[in-house]
């Protein structure tokens, strides 16, 4: 399954990024509290997000009674980060890590540089 | 911030009764699940335990409701959830486990868990939000390609 795809589209929308950060701060949101987080877009505008973000899995309904509520599911992005993201991460981390090292070093080398001539 | 419930779904390219074995039997959960195993086979209305792999305790409570997933019904396994494995966490009352396992088509199956009744207990919400991430792809990747998470990724799980 390419759920990946999906993912990405779902996420590549200002207005759905928003949607997921306030389910982030949160959970559990009716339609109605989530269109009063989000008086810039329409109710329309929320429920048709809303679905695109359900088809990605990212977000997952449940009903109480007559509420439906509203919760933001983290299994995709952990599965995207984990197929995409910490491959070229970890590269990135590790030139950062031996940036920071040397920088250390070279202040340090710098410090006692001065103590010496002191 | 809703201290109520975490809601999570993920699909897998499994049979319904697969996953059903997965979650409810300790031959599989031993091997995706942090090493955990039920002491007993758990059963509807009794309680259970599960421990470590060192034989510590880890989780108890009462298997409140165990139907297997049917071609007309959904599988459905609901816990409620005592935690043992940290001293501060095992403090805060029982809250509540619900697997609901289900055909999705295309060879597919919808495993929904839902970690409710957490109102009282801050310290369980905060410490099981991440975990049960790491616990379904870790499960979805041993019945898809027979081998769990590497281990690296479930310590950084639990470090972040």
């Amino acid at each position: 399954m390419e759920q990946g795809g999906e993912v990405f589209r779902a996420l590549a929308d200002p207005s759905r990024r928003a949607l997921l950060d306030s389910l982030f701060s949160r959970d559990g949101q009716t339609l109605n509290e989530l269109c009063a987080e989000l008086p810039g877009m329409t109710r329309f505008g929320v429920m048709k997000h809303l679905s695109v973000l359900a088809e990605a899995n990212l977000v997952v309904t449940t009903r109480y009674g007559r509420t439906k509520r509203h919760y933001l599911n983290p299994v995709p992005i952990e599965q995207v980060a984990n197929r995409w993201i910490s491959k070229y991460a970890a590269r990135f981390t590790a030139a950062l890590v031996a940036l920071d090292e040397q920088v250390a070093l070279d202040h340090e080398t710098r410090t006692s540089g001065r103590a010496e001539s002191a | 911030m809703s201290l109520n419930a975490h809601v999570y779904q993920i699909y897998i390219a499994a049979t319904p009764e697969q996953v059903w074995s997965a979650i409810t039997e300790s031959e599989w959960t031993r091997r995706y699940f942090h090493n955990v195993e039920f002491v007993e086979p758990p059963r509807q209305g009794r309680p259970y335990r599960t421990v470590t792999a060192d034989g510590r305790a880890a989780v108890d409570g009462i298997t409140e409701e165990m139907q297997p997933p049917t071609d007309r019904s959904p599988g459905r396994f609901v816990q409620t959830w005592h935690t043992l494995y940290d001293p501060e966490l095992a403090h805060e009352p029982p809250s509540r486990v619900e697997w609901t396992v289900e055909n999705a088509g295309d060879g597919l199956t919808r495993v929904r868990l839902v970690h409710g009744n957490l109102e009282n207990s801050p310290l369980t919400w905060e410490n099981v939000k991440d975990g049960w991430v790491w616990i379904l792809n870790s499960m979805k990747t041993l019945l898809e390609t027979g081998q769990p998470l590497p281990r690296v990724r479930e310590d950084e799980a639990v470090s972040s």
